[in-house]
């Protein structure tokens, strides 16, 4: 009994060691840092800033006017899987960083108002994980100052910060992510990225449907989250005044991306198309079940499988399989000559990592990314947080940057804040191993509000 | 050691713990910190619960992953739809937890040790499915945020004359200070729980049924009474951790490698700080979590590698080796392994002149 | 009719995968009393070491040879230098030590092989035959042959054998064999070894099936081999394909006539375990142990 309590006594010394060891790396607190925002006020803007050009500014904690570039760089955040499972999605770095680098070091920076600013990007890993992507965020904002996010990576992980970065007045800029989320209103902070938002993508694919068999029958299969709700809701609600119709809907789950049992199911339906709201993995694995099946619908795939990768995995089974991209195809030969793809491709050999693949769908989406960071911030008037991100909801007419299709423009609209709606349908060749273009450029500014059960947007 | 010196060194412990857990760190830390350290504490309660399962009664749980997330989505929910204040759903999560681990503790009974680690598995890795159906979370997904407003410091303490209503505006006026003091309250109160507990002929019917059902029950236990009681604390303080946690993160989220991850980690901080100890697994959460960061957020790798990036992905791996080298090296966990420390010391200290003996003299 | 035995197919077809990882956890179980987190990431390393052979121009059968050789050795050393230090400690220590090491194999492999995902070929033609409107895959008739094969050799091996002897004798009473002269330390690495050569048959001959080997190809898996083996009995080779194919087939069913469980499917297989388990505490196969007073 005596013994106990003197462990008892030591431990509690040990702890008290301990304790004081961290205290010498306490960083010592700074009392009027703007987390305190929030107190007593409603964190949102009152009007949800409806006017879209305009944005409310009352409820920040720390006025974003008054925020401005210190220094001849300008710092973004970003927070990324770097471990983990979804490891794979660190190669946007790879893009990001080598285009930030170019940037930098050939032209000097990117232009605002006159002025030259370097760029420097900062990383943290969240393994995909949303908590780990808000604690991230807050570090970013709190320690390491910097001005603003850029492309964060995952639907789950942009709307676990969406509040915060609201009531801080943070940009997030160009979030890596196409769901139909960053639409909402209530929310102007929050800009997404240019990938198709996946609604449009089912606008894309009934136009085509109708003028392939107006009374086709379409077996669907969807990933059991926002992601594939995105796909079936939509569908649903664009088929309802035609004679297309869905004879059968399966879910399948993300995490374990098993499919066979869900295509046998649909197989058996012989539908005349098939949609597959699908990624990663679960693409190509349905694909080749399809095939196996022997059952041969019109396909249309997501349009975040549109990577060498997972089309390669696919092999013969992803022939004539329809997907839609905002982005040339590296591994395209009719784009070979194109300028901007053989400054991608020589920058890229020169500032990435000695092993970075060109034809790496998600490289090449980072690049584009960071141009259209740069684009973004050329056309910003006032240097400051505010300025910023006004400028992100006015911008329109971007063309040109990065790995962008030739003739498109992209643009934010007053009411419609997607990026994305100008784009090629694209269709699989798999003896050559890229995406052809399947039809005219799709340019539908403003569809995306349009078409999308308020819901998704709203929700 | 002297009792004169024994009183000694627990006052020092003492006032070194109470300035630096009330003081130093929610006072002199930057927010991130803070938050940390109220991270170690939350998943320390849930350790402590776990080890009342695990460590006093012999039940092993990978699955209290799941408890955790009830009580975040408890929370969370009640808060973001229904408009409670936070407080208020706190011992409503521990209520609601501590019914259903007593639920899933019935059929528990008939069912032993690693299968019943593999029936438990079974529910951290059902669990985000069930919020994938149930949970109408924000933009669809079973992603349940809050609004800063919603976790905000509550301003109760302006009803207090002024002097009162200032020290607490200075001292717990911002957000992470309050989650930290809150967190610190209802650790402190649940630590004595489990040292009342382990104190107690409940806490002595554990003991027995984990040492020797057969054996506990001749001498008139009731086996199904502890067990399931057991289940249902430790999902109790599990529902408690999750439900602090959404002070922190702002958010109730479940998948299932997040939740299979929070399950280990729990049960690391147990075995890491001690089983069947009262602190050891509020000490193990310190270290799981602190470690955690620590290799999180390491530099020296980054050499290693032509892309700094790739450094990153050996996190887990460093982690990985970090846990198998304590269980090296403290297989009894940190408290354990003290207290084997002081026992070795104790018989050093007696090698002295033995007593003289009535034969020698 | 057609479509219950399409699903019926695809249910044992999944089943085999889960069995295929499910006898090594079983092995390690029997041999040396442990529950290795780490069977499935020790899977996916040998899996990646026989796709890097093939990338190297090696036949596909040949690299998974050599990876199963490796394999058998690379278990026997961690036998030797990962677990031996622990193995007299309580069950929770050992848990812990096989979870650090599933995270350091797991991070290992992504650093050693990188982060894509890579497509592993086959060993044999991948053909599939419609009988009746049934789909049946050459890949599920390969994995059921190799694991009755397995069973087959395992049990010759444990039962008529006399390392198999000694293997059986160390896992149940250590001390004494160390008294009647086995080299305890040996048998140990030994069942080490066999286990991680399974779990790298395994993940040789699963992989290819499933599209393609990332660091998350094992995890889904290894949670249903768990499901399997528990299902099964954690000391019963058999138990633990009869449990695979269970546990297969009721998701697969499950997934096609019961859409009210739609997203929740998991409900089935561990709520099957849990039935088995109230009747049968050790599984379906299992023994029980009896306790003296």
């Amino acid at each position: 009994m005596r013994l106990r309590r003197a462990t008892r006594y030591r431990f509690l010394a040990l702890t008290a060691v301990l304790a004081l060891v961290l205290a010498a790396c306490g960083d010592g607190r700074d009392d009027d840092d703007s987390s305190a925002g929030g107190g007593d006020d409603n964190g949102e803007s009152e009007d949800g800033a409806g006017d879209g050009f305009e944005i409310d500014t009352v409820n920040c904690g720390v006025d974003p006017g008054t925020v401005e570039i210190t220094g001849g760089t300008i710092k973004f955040g970003t927070s990324l899987p770097q471990s983990g499972t979804y490891a794979a999605f660190s190669s946007i770095l790879r893009g990001q960083q080598a285009y930030i680098d170019y940037l930098n070091a050939e032209k000097g920076g990117v232009d605002i108002g006159g002025t030259k600013y370097q760029i420097e990007l900062v990383a943290k890993d969240d393994a995909y994980a949303a908590e780990q992507t808000f604690s991230n965020v807050q570090s970013l904002v709190d320690d390491d100052d910097v001005f603003g996010l850029f492309n964060v990576v995952g639907t789950k992980n942009n709307l676990a910060i969406r509040d915060y970065v609201n009531e801080t007045c943070v940009p997030n800029l160009l979030a890596a992510t196409g769901s139909p989320a960053w639409g909402n209103p209530e929310y102007p902070w929050l800009l997404g990225t240019f990938l198709v938002p996946y609604p449009l993508e089912m606008v894309a694919f009934v136009d085509y449907l109708e003028n392939q068999k107006a009374d086709a029958t379409i077996a669907v299969l969807r990933a059991d989250d926002d992601f594939g709700q995105s796909y079936s809701e939509t569908l649903k609600a664009l088929i309802a005044d035609t004679e297309l119709t869905i004879v059968d809907e399966q879910g399948y789950d993300p995490e374990t991306g098993e499919v066979a049992s869900q295509v046998t199911s649909l197989a058996a339906t012989n539908a005349d198309a098939f949609v597959l709201g699908a990624t990663l993995l679960a693409c190509p694995t349905a694909l080749n079940e399809v095939a196996a099946s022997g059952w041969q619908p019109i396909t249309y795939m997501s349009g975040t499988c549109t990577s060498k990768t997972l089309m390669t995995i696919a092999g013969a089974s992803g022939d004539a399989v329809l997907s839609v991209t905002p982005l040339m195809d590296p591994n395209d030969p009719q784009w070979a000559d194109n300028d901007a793809m053989v400054l991608y491709k020589e920058k890229v050999a020169q500032y990435a990592p000695a092993d970075t693949d060109v034809g790496n769908g998600i490289v090449a989406y980072g690049w584009t990314a960071a141009a259209a960071l740069e684009e973004l911030l050329s056309r910003v008037e006032d240097p400051t947080r505010l300025g910023v991100m006004q400028a992100a909801r006015t911008l329109s007419d971007v063309s040109g940057i990065g790995l962008q299709l030739p003739d498109s423009t992209w643009s934010v609209g007053e009411d419609d804040w997607f990026l994305g709606e100008n784009f090629d349908l694209v269709q699989y060749v798999a003896a050559d191993g890229f995406f052809m273009v399947a039809g005219e450029r799709l340019d539908l500014p403003g569809e995306t509000e349009e078409i999308t059960p308020e819901n998704l947007i709203n929700g | 050691m002297s009792p004169r010196v024994r009183l000694v060194v627990a006052l020092v412990a003492a006032v070194a713990g109470v300035y630096v857990f009330g003081y130093w760190v929610a006072q002199q830390n930057a927010p991130s910190d803070v938050r940390l350290f109220t991270q170690a504490l939350y998943v320390g309660i849930a350790a402590t619960g776990l080890n009342i399962l695990t460590g006093y009664n012999g039940q092993v749980s990978i699955g209290h992953g799941a408890f955790f997330g009830l009580g975040a989505y408890t929370s969370a929910i009640l808060v973001s739809e229904h408009g409670w204040n936070f407080v208020p759903t706190i011992p409503v999560a521990m209520a609601l937890c501590f019914v259903v681990g007593a639920l899933i503790g019935f059929p528990a009974l008939r069912v032993k040790g690693l299968y019943l680690a593999l029936v438990t598995l079974g529910l951290a890795v059902l669990f985000p499915d069930l919020t994938d159906r149930f949970v109408n979370g924000t933009g669809g997904t079973n992603l349940v945020t809050l609004r800063g407003a919603e976790v905000a410091v509550p301003d109760w303490y302006v009803w207090f004359p002024d002097p009162i209503a200032d020290f607490f505006d200075e001292w717990v006026g911002a957000q992470d200070q309050w989650a930290y003091y809150l967190t610190l309250v209802l650790a402190l109160v649940l630590l004595l729980g489990v040292f009342l507990i382990a104190r107690s002929r409940f806490g002595r019917s554990l003991i027995a049924v984990r040492d020797h059902e057969a054996a506990a029950e001749t001498v008139g236990i009731d086996l199904a009474r502890v067990k399931v009681t057991a289940f249902a604390l430790s999902a109790l303080y599990a529902g408690t951790a999750g439900s602090l946690s959404v002070l922190v993160n702002r958010l109730a989220n479940a998948g299932k490698v997040e939740t299979f991850q929070l399950s280990i980690e729990f049960l690391v901080a147990v075995v890491v700080g001690g089983a069947a100890t009262v602190f050891g697994p509020m000490l193990g959460a310190f270290i799981v979590v602190f470690l955690r960061d620590r290799i999180d957020n390491q530099d020296s790798l980054s050499d290693l590698f032509s892309d700094p990036n790739r450094a990153k992905l050996l996190s887990p791996a460093l982690f990985g080796i970090a846990l198998i080298i304590l269980m090296y090296v403290l297989p009894d966990g940190i408290v354990g392994g003290s207290r084997r420390l002081v026992r070795r010391l104790g018989r050093r200290s007696r090698r002295a002149p033995a007593p003289a003996s009535p034969l020698t003299s | 009719m057609a479509l219950f035995l399409s699903q019926l197919m695809n249910g044992i077809g999944q089943g085999v995968i889960y069995a295929s990882l499910a006898l090594a956890l079983v092995l390690i179980y029997k041999t040396t009393g442990i529950l290795n987190f780490a069977q499935g990431e020790m899977a996916l390393f040998s899996t990646y070491v026989t796709w890097w052979l093939t990338e190297r121009g090696l036949p596909v059968w040949l690299s998974i040879l050599i990876s199963v050789a490796l394999s058998f050795g690379g278990g026997a050393a961690i036998e030797r230098f990962v677990m031996r230090p622990v193995e007299r400690s309580s069950p929770l220590v050992i848990v812990i030590v096989t979870i650090g090491l599933f995270l350091s194999l797991n991070s290992l492999a992504q650093v050693i092989f990188g982060v894509e995902a890579e497509v592993v070929p086959r060993a044999y033609p991948d053909e599939n035959w419609d009988i009746g409107g049934v789909i049946v895959q050459a890949d599920t008739l390969v994995l059921v042959g190799v694991l009755a094969v397995e069973c087959i050799l395992l049990w010759a091996l444990l039962q008529k054998t006399k390392i198999g002897l000694a293997l059986r004798a160390v896992a149940s009473n250590p001390e004494s064999s160390r008294l009647v002269g086995v080299s305890v330390g040996t048998m140990l690495m030994l069942g080490w070894g066999l286990a991680a050569a399974i779990g790298a048959v395994a993940g040789s001959l699963v992989v290819p099936t499933t599209t393609a080997l990332t660091a998350a190809s094992m995890q889904s898996i290894l949670v249903f081999a768990f499901a399997a083996a528990a299902l099964g009995g954690f000391d019963s080779p058999l138990g633990a394909v009869v449990g695979g194919l269970i546990v297969g087939v009721a998701n697969s069913l499950t997934t096609e006539y019961v859409d009210a469980l739609d997203g929740i499917e998991l409900i089935v297989p561990f709520g099957l375990i849990l039935l088995v388990l109230l009747f049968r505490p050790a599984g379906l196969f299992g023994k029980v142990h009896v306790e003296r007073v």
